[in-house]
């Protein structure tokens, strides 16, 4: 499922006049993914991570805004493009940093910030913890210890397909507690993400 | 809504499982698909969770299962999926059964006492006296029946007589006793063997004998 119907060009080769409402509909949707991707990519505790995310929705906007977007992709393979080659061009620059600071604090959060994350964190662990020890065991299994599922299985005795079935239930319930805290935090997010113009 | 072809590629992503092209494909998916990319964020989350909790997740949880419980556990899933394995496994588990039963039974005695002493389990073969005496004994001695043992003896007339306790097999009967006991009469004694716990490990039957009248 395409995050918007952008591209829709039928290859005439023509760009494409954005609205403000548009570009900012795309910043608004499009800042989480590339935070993700850039997060990963440099590791969550690099410090300029958000300049960089910043960097690359400038840079969308502006090629957007100057019609070098004419529709061969989607506007998400677009936005991938531009996002992965600014990483390129960060780890190229500040290599050195990423291997020799990785503890540093990614950002300085406000109180509020500082405050609301660990209500997030806080609620996180409940609802990890608040999972049977059946299903623990097979979360810590897989991504602490990183055991694959037929390791898995041979250690606790289990079939590979109840291994599976545990993960996915722990991950079903998992997924229903970080809906109710991701709504609430991209509405927070939402409100406080403005298109630079 | 179908489940998307790259969802099971997630967890590889995230732990870093994918070849350099595999991530780079789901990386442009992602982009583009906002389901994919919310059970990234839920799964992202799941996993940060899990390794800050670390083995405290599994504190609560026995930390190793004894390797009897895993072997346990072997069989039992060899049996759910192998049922004809099951008759075998059964009679052998009797066979087992039957061998074993009698010689637990001889470590572990029970005894049903009643009346004229009826015996079940161990007994003490006693050696004096056993016959007609002409005089009142003067020792009492039965064999020994292990170490570390307290035999108790009983000797009784119509009532009881005397009782006593000793670690030895053989014990002196006190002349007061002795003077108790009338020519002509019938009298019977009995040894028990107990543990140094005080479990009751052995008994004697009742054995008769006379004090034969003076001439």
């Amino acid at each position: 499922m395409c995050f918007f119907a952008f591209g829709a060009y039928n290859n005439s080769g023509m760009s494409k006049q954005y609205s403000p409402q548009e570009l900012e509909e795309i910043v608004r949707h499009y800042r989480p993914v590339i935070g993700f991707s850039v997060k990963k990519a440099l590791g969550p505790n690099y410090p300029d991570w958000e300049d960089v995310v910043q960097d690359v929705l400038t840079q969308v906007i502006t090629k957007l805004q100057k019609g070098e977007f004419r529709g061969e992709c989607s506007i998400g393979t677009f936005i991938y493009t531009v996002t992965k080659r600014r990483i390129v061009d960060c780890i190229r620059q500040k290599a050195r940093v990423m291997t020799e600071m990785p503890e540093l604090e990614a950002t300085t959060l406000g109180p509020e910030e500082d405050v609301a994350r660990k209500e997030r964190a806080k609620i996180i662990t409940d609802a990890l913890l608040r999972l049977k020890p059946k299903f623990r065991e097979v979360l810590y299994l897989y991504y602490y210890k990183e055991l694959s599922r037929e390791e898995i299985a041979a250690r606790l005795g289990l079939s590979v397909r109840q291994v599976s079935e545990r993960l996915y239930y722990a991950q079903k319930v998992f997924g229903k507690v970080l809906r109710r805290v991701f709504s609430e935090k991209n509405s927070n997010f939402s409100s406080r993400t403005r298109l630079k113009k | 809504m179908g489940r998307c072809r790259f969802e099971e590629l997630i967890d590889g992503y995230l732990l870093n499982k994918l070849d350099r092209e595999e991530a780079e494909r789901f990386e442009e998916h992602y982009f583009n698909c906002s389901r994919c990319f919310a059970q990234l964020q839920a799964r992202n989350e799941l996993i940060q969770a899990v390794k800050t909790q670390g083995p405290s997740l599994v504190e609560d949880i026995s930390p190793a299962r004894p390797r009897a419980f895993s072997w346990a556990s072997d069989v039992w899933t060899t049996l759910v999926n192998h049922p004809w394995v099951l008759a075998p496994a059964a009679a052998l588990f009797l066979a087992a059964i039957l061998i074993f039963s009698p010689l637990s039974k001889e470590k572990t005695p029970s005894f049903v006492l009643n009346g004229d002493s009826v015996i079940r389990g161990q007994a003490i073969n006693l050696i004096s006296p056993i016959i007609d005496v002409s005089t009142p004994p003067l020792f009492f001695e039965w064999k020994k029946q292990g170490e570390n043992l307290e035999y108790k003896i009983s000797v009784f007339n119509s009532d009881l007589l005397w009782t006593a306790t000793t670690r030895e097999t053989r014990i002196q009967v006190p002349e007061e006793v002795r003077q108790k006991m009338i020519p002509g009469e019938k009298y019977s004694w009995q040894v028990k063997a107990f543990s140094p716990t005080g479990a009751l490990l052995a008994v004697s039957s009742r054995v008769q004998f006379m004090i034969k009248p003076q001439q």
